[in-house]
């Protein structure tokens, strides 16, 4: 298994004193060169990434409504203040921690499951299967969520009839989250199933041959083998569910709840996108994005720490 | 160093770009068209983003207008973004516009938008732009002049910023087939918010149907008919001068106690606005109060399986209802002379003798020039056929004005107001708590407030 470290090469190092000095020229062309070739890499990364982060540092200190007739009102710490005072952020990032919980046994649990099963099939059948799972994933969320509409309609939706319960799923505080988790889940479930058979197929056979040829039963395999050899791939998964699942629900979010009712469903990239882009108040998104910034690299930070401790790599 | 040179060459970089620029200049006189004269302007309207009766109507008026004016160029627009109802979408898409330097030519706004629209986004005063005497002049009409109630919904101190356009007072639709089912008189309507329940109970209990469904009371619905409960009850959400909110006061709190009432007791399900829509369209629903902006809608849905009745909006006992009016007006964000006149050409039009006979007629909104209705070449033939619009009409006269909210914040205040009203009609929240906390923490936002 190849694994995303990288070799540090130090530049080799000329202990030999040059005969004659460099002009300043020749030592400006000299030093010049790495910087030129890190250039268009460092231009890109300020122009998309680093501007807009110190945009939005700048924009979280001011009251603006984005028009670009009206002022820019300086307003120091305001911003910071209402989201920190009002519950609103803590909420969604109580709904946010919700979502990634709900999410893990769409994106870990239930992948690892479909694959080793999967795996037993062999032919054109295991093509069909794997094809099936995936299929959720090429359909578009908009589409998906106006389906699943129809399925939890309070009176005519098959979801209720099946259960028989006369539920308004997306219209109560209590189930329109665990709705959107179970909508959210079934789409990226397929992509999920593929990442970990793509793990999967990462594994040198000879490992389980080895442990069979000693004996060990299938479940021992997997067990001892096969899941330990396939831990970075759920560690990357579990990764990417921490730091996506808030934005894989957004689309959803929008279609089917707006985030409501009364702010059920609102988890922090739906707060950011209705302060920002529904009631306009730039400076107050701002304060918020640079918030939850601030949070996701905290989180992103541990995970990291956490997954090289956790996982167990084939070196 | 040279990573602190980077922080601050990026933080320079920073200030550039983003930020307000000059505000808007004063507005002159535009001089009319040249007949050869060749503009082409953009309408943003929330109607064409409805399919059926909407948009099928303003085409037909767009195609006449250009017929008319060869000269005039309109490209009609929907409002960007996805939300069921597309009226929700419209000052975003506005806003999104217009910081992008590309606003549309003519806008349909609701009158919650008024101040911010004239305040923060410059809507063009038509005063200045056409002179007043020809705004008076279009209000006249040729033969038909606008309602009293209506003429003054898009001015601000004073001066016209938009032109009043479409709009309903609160309407109650009821289902006359339930109702003869669960053996209710078809052709008296409950007129107190009691008479709503004993006919709502009668309805579930008859025939397992929902009984109403009161579009006002939640965050989707805006504000404009919640207001109506609030004024019907005695009381206002904000107060007069607009300084101070109102709306976790004792009427308030009373009004949102008799909605929750109806949903404990079973009479009013749980539904969002297009859940509700759909069921009283289907025939589900024995009730439901809303705007007659749906009553094509719900026309559509009861042909030749229900019959609609229409009623004015229930009171609460002993006291007279006080109707409110929803909609929009048409405003003018052009800001090139050609575009400006020619927007308020579009505008005349859209607002003239014939375009409200077809708006009426296709859609249920009200015709604002009343006479129409007691004109055989206007709507007078179709009236006597359709029993919808006469209560509609008569609340029309003691109808108070959809006040909005005040501040570049407006919105979060309507719609933390109206995320409370929910909270406590349909998701167990108490009234008085929800309303009292949500006003402590959405009265920072008034523009005098602390922020």
């Amino acid at each position: 298994m190849v694994t995303g470290t990288f070799e540090v090469v130090t530049r080799p190092v000329s202990r030999t004193v040059p005969a004659v000095r460099l002009s300043g020229w020749h030592r400006l062309r000299r030093g010049i060169v790495p910087y030129a070739y890190l250039a268009p890499a460092v231009a890109l990364l300020v122009v998309w990434t680093y501007q807009p982060l110190a945009q939005t540092a700048y924009l979280s200190f001011h009251s603006w409504n984005l028009v670009p007739t009206s002022p820019m009102a300086a307003v120091g710490t305001a911003n910071y203040e209402r989201l920190l005072t009002t519950g609103e952020l803590g909420e969604a990032v109580w709904h946010t921690v919700e979502v990634i919980a709900g999410m893990l046994p769409f994106t870990v649990a239930i992948p690892v499951v479909v694959a080793l099963l999967v795996r037993r099939i062999r032919g054109r059948a295991q093509a069909v299967y794997r094809a099936l799972v995936f299929a959720p994933m090429l359909v578009a969320p908009v589409a998906g969520a106006a389906v699943w509409q129809w399925l939890l309609d309070p009176s005519a939706g098959a979801v209720n009839r099946v259960l028989g319960t006369d539920l308004n799923w997306l219209n109560t505080t209590s189930t329109a989250q665990l709705s959107l988790i179970v909508i959210t889940g079934w789409h990226v479930v397929g992509f999920a199933v593929l990442v970990v058979w793509a793990g999967m197929t990462g594994i040198n056979p000879d490992y389980g041959d080895a442990a069979r040829v000693d004996g060990a039963t299938p479940g021992q395999v997997t067990r001892w083998v096969t899941l330990p050899l396939l831990s970075p791939t759920l560690a990357f998964l579990g990764l990417m569910t921490v730091l996506l699942s808030a934005q894989w629900t957004f689309p959803l979010i929008d279609t089917l709840t707006q985030g409501g009712p009364v702010g059920a469903t609102t988890n922090v990239y739906y707060l950011l996108w209705e302060l920002g882009f529904r009631s306009h108040d730039a400076g107050l998104a701002a304060a918020a994005g640079v918030l939850f910034f601030v949070g996701f690299i905290v989180v992103a930070a541990l995970l990291t720490r956490l997954a090289d401790r956790l996982t167990h790599h084939d070196d | 160093m040279k990573r602190t040179l980077c922080v601050a060459a990026t933080l320079v970089v920073a200030g550039c770009g983003i930020g307000g620029t000059d505000p808007a200049a004063p507005v002159d006189r535009v001089p009319e068209l040249a007949s050869d004269q060749q503009v082409s302007i953009v309408l943003e309207s929330y109607n064409f983003g409805q399919a059926g009766p909407w948009t099928d109507t303003f085409t037909e008026l767009i195609d006449a207008f250009e017929q008319a004016h060869p000269n005039i160029d309109v490209t009609a627009q929907k409002p960007q973004g996805n939300s069921a109802n597309p009226a929700t979408d419209t000052i975003s898409s506005l806003q999104s516009q217009l910081t992008a330097g590309h606003a549309p030519d003519v806008v349909q706004l609701g009158f919650s938008d008024l101040d911010f629209a004239i305040n923060e986004l410059n809507a063009a005063p038509l005063d200045d732009l056409v002179g007043t005497d020809a705004v008076r002049a279009n209000f006249d009409g040729d033969t038909h002049p606008y309602a009293d109630s209506a003429r003054t919904l898009g001015d601000w101190n004073g001066k016209t910023y938009g032109v009043p356009f479409v709009f309903s007072t609160p309407m109650l639709y009821y289902n006359k087939t339930l109702f003869a089912e669960a053996g209710l008189d078809q052709e008296r309507a409950p007129s107190t918010w009691d008479e709503v329940a004993t006919a709502a109970k009668a309805v579930t209990d008859a025939t397992g149907k929902g009984g109403a469904y009161v579009d006002c009371l939640t965050k989707a619905a805006k504000d404009w008919c919640f207001q109506a409960l609030v004024r019907s009850n005695g009381g206002r959400v904000i107060s007069e001068d607009r300084t101070r909110l109102t709306f976790a006061e004792q009427p308030a709190v009373d009004a949102v106690t008799t909605m929750k009432g109806l949903v404990t007791d079973g009479l009013m399900p749980n539904l969002t606005q297009t859940q509700a829509v759909e069921a009283f369209s289907r025939g589900d629903l024995g009730m439901i109060l809303e705007s007659s902006a749906i009553q094509g809608t719900f026309l559509k849905g009861a042909t030749g399986k229900w019959d609609l009745g229409a009623a004015a909006m229930p009171s609460f006992t002993g006291r007279e209802a006080v109707p409110t009016n929803s909609g929009a007006a048409l405003f003018v964000f052009a800001s090139d002379p050609a575009k400006q006149r020619a927007a308020w050409e579009l505008i005349t039009f859209l607002t003239s003798e014939r375009a409200y006979t077809t708006i009426a007629e296709k859609i249920g909104y009200l015709p604002l020039r009343t006479g129409l209705v007691d004109d055989p070449d206007g709507l007078k033939s179709w009236a006597e056929e359709n029993p919808y619009l006469r209560p509609n009409l008569a609340q029309l006269d003691r109808m108070e004005p959809w006040v909005s909210m005040p501040g570049t914040s407006y919105l979060q205040i309507r719609d933390g107001m109206m995320e409370a009203v929910e909270n406590a009609v349909f998701h167990g929240a108490d009234p008085a708590e929800s309303l009292r906390a949500k006003q402590d923490e959405v009265s920072d936002l008034l523009p005098d407030g602390d922020r």
